[in-house]
C-alpha cells in the first residue's frame, strides 16, 4: 500500500511539474509576438496551449533519454525508487516556481534533471549518476544550444533586414504568428515528453510496468493536458522579460528569432537530444538583438539569465537532495516532504501577488503600425 | 565521455539552412509584394506558398508517424 501512495504522489507531482513547465515556457514562443503586438496576449497563449497539446502526441524520442542513460540502472547500478523520483520532482517544482517569481527564463528541463540527480545522489550515492551522460547529453548541449540558436538568429535577422525595406517590415507580424505557432508545436514535441518519461520510469520502478516499455496512453494524455493548461495560464512575468527585458523587438526580429528557435529545436529533437527550449529561445532573442543594426541588448539582463541557467541544475539538485534526505526517514518523511513542498509553493504564490503581472499590465505596444518610416520635416505646431 | 559531434554538426547545418531558407523566402515575398503591379502580387503569393511547403516538408521529416519512421 505504501508504494501505491508514493506512486500516486509522484504522478500528481509530475503533472504539477508539467503544469509549471507549461507556463514557464509559454514565453519561448509567444513573448516576441506579444511584444510586437502581432498577437493579443490571451490569443497567443490559447494558440500556444492548443499546439503544445498537439505536439505532445507527435513524438516520443525524448522520453527515452530520461528513463535510459542518465541514471545507471540494473546490474551494478541502482534501483531508482518512486520515493527518489518524488524527491527529485519536488526539487524541480520548487526551483521552477522560484525562477518564475523572479521572471527568469530558466530551463525546466535542467530543473527536472537537477532535482533527479540531487535526489539520486543522496538516496543512492554519487556513483549512481553516469557522469559521461550528464556532460555529453546535458551540460554540453546546454552550452551549445543557445550559442547555435543565437548564431542562426543573427544570420536570419541580417538577411531579413537586408532584403526588406523599412515600410515592408511591419508585415513580418503575420509571419510571426506562424513561426510562433511552430515554436509551440516544437515545444510540445520536446517538453511534455520529459514528464512522460519520469512517470513511466516510476511505474517501471514500482513494478507496474515492464522494463523498457514506453509511456502508456493515459500518461501521454495526462501530460499533454497538464502542459497545455499550464501554457494557457501564461507565465506573464517571463513573457515580459523575454519580450522586453533583453532588447526591444521589432516584428522582423521576432520572426527571425522564432524561425531560428524552431529550426534548432526541431533539428535536435529529431536526434533525441533533450534540449532546453528556453535556452534556445533566449539565445535566439539575444542573437536577433545583436543582428539588427542600432539595436541594443541589455547585457545585464542577459547576464542574469545566463547566471540563472548556470545555477538551475545545482540549485534544484540541492532541493532534490534535501527532499530525498527527508523522504529517507520513512513514509512520514515522504508525507512531510509533500507538506513542506506545498507550503513552499503557497509562500511563493502569495509573494507573487504583491507584484502581480498578468495580460493586462504587460505594457503592451499601441496597436497599429509598429515600424514607422521617417517623417518629413513638416510638423504642425499648435 | 563521447559527444556525438557528427550529430551536432548535422543539427547546426540543418538549423542554419532551414532558418535562412525560410527567412529569405518570406523576406523576398515581402519585398516583391511591395507595389501595385500584378506580377508582384503573383510572385509574392507563390513565395508565401513556397514557405508553407518548406514548413510542411520539415514537419514531414520530423514527425515519425508521417514518414513511417
Amino acid at each position: 500500500m505504501d508504494i501505491m501512495l508514493v506512486v500516486a504522489l509522484v504522478i500528481a507531482l509530475a503533472l504539477f511539474f508539467d503544469f509549471t513547465n507549461g507556463f514557464h515556457d509559454t514565453a519561448n514562443a509567444m513573448a516576441t509576438p506579444i511584444a510586437t503586438g502581432a498577437l493579443k496576449p490571451k490569443v497567443a497563449v490559447a494558440i500556444a496551449a492548443v499546439l503544445n497539446l498537439v505536439g505532445a502526441f507527435l513524438s516520443t524520442e525524448v522520453a527515452k533519454t530520461i528513463s535510459g542513460g542518465l541514471i545507471r540502472e540494473g546490474d551494478g547500478g541502482v534501483r531508482i525508487t518512486p520515493v527518489l523520483v518524488l524527491a527529485g520532482l519536488i526539487g524541480a517544482i520548487v526551483w521552477n516556481l522560484v525562477t518564475w517569481l523572479l521572471g527568469l527564463p530558466s530551463s525546466s528541463s535542467h530543473a527536472l534533471f537537477g532535482g533527479l540527480i540531487g535526489a539520486v545522489m543522496v538516496g543512492a550515492g554519487f556513483g549512481a549518476i553516469d557522469g559521461g551522460v550528464l556532460v555529453s547529453k546535458i551540460l554540453i548541449p546546454a552550452v551549445l544550444a543557445p550559442l547555435t540558436a543565437g548564431f542562426v538568429s543573427f544570420i536570419a535577422t541580417r538577411i531579413a533586414y537586408t532584403i526588406t525595406k523599412k515600410r515592408e517590415r511591419d508585415n513580418f507580424k503575420i509571419g510571426q504568428v506562424f513561426t510562433s505557432s511552430l515554436v509551440s508545436l516544437a515545444h510540445g514535441t520536446n517538453d511534455a515528453q520529459k514528464t512522460m518519461g519520469v512517470i513511466t520510469l516510476t511505474l517501471i520502478a514500482a513494478g507496474l510496468q515492464p522494463t523498457g516499455s514506453g509511456p502508456e496512453l493515459w500518461v501521454i494524455v495526462a501530460c499533454a493536458l497538464a502542459i497545455a493548461i499550464g501554457t494557457y495560464t501564461g507565465g506573464w512575468r517571463i513573457i515580459r522579460t523575454l519580450g522586453k527585458g533583453i532588447t526591444d523587438i521589432e516584428p522582423a526580429q521576432g520572426f527571425a528569432a522564432e524561425v531560428a528557435t524552431t529550426a534548432t529545436i526541431l533539428a535536435s529533437t529529431n536526434l533525441g537530444f533533450a534540449l532546453s527550449t528556453t535556452q534556445v529561445a533566449s539565445g535566439s532573442v539575444i542573437g536577433t538583438g545583436v543582428g539588427r543594426k542600432g539595436a541594443s541588448v541589455r547585457w545585464r539582463t542577459a547576464g542574469r539569465i545566463a547566471l540563472g541557467w548556470l545555477i538551475t541544475l545545482p540549485a534544484s539538485a540541492v532541493v532534490g537532495a534535501a527532499a530525498a534526505f527527508v523522504a529517507g526517514l520513512g513514509l512520514w518523511g515522504v508525507v512531510l516532504d509533500v507538506v513542506l513542498a506545498a507550503a513552499a509553493i503557497l509562500v511563493i504564490f502569495v509573494r507573487s501577488r504583491r507584484s502581480h503581472v498578468d495580460h493586462r499590465n504587460l505594457h503592451l505596444p499601441v496597436p497599429g503600425k509598429f515600424v514607422r518610416p521617417k517623417k518629413r520635416k513638416t510638423v504642425a505646431v499648435r | 565521455m563521447m559527444v556525438n559531434w557528427q550529430a551536432f554538426i548535422v543539427v547546426v547545418v540543418a538549423a542554419i539552412v532551414a532558418a535562412c531558407l525560410l527567412v529569405t523566402l518570406f523576406s523576398t515575398a515581402l519585398r516583391v509584394g511591395d507595389g501595385a503591379a500584378p506580377w508582384r502580387r503573383l510572385v509574392a503569393v507563390s513565395l508565401y506558398v513556397l514557405c508553407g511547403l518548406v514548413v510542411c516538408f520539415g514537419l514531414y521529416l520530423i514527425v515519425p508517424a508521417l514518414h513511417g519512421g
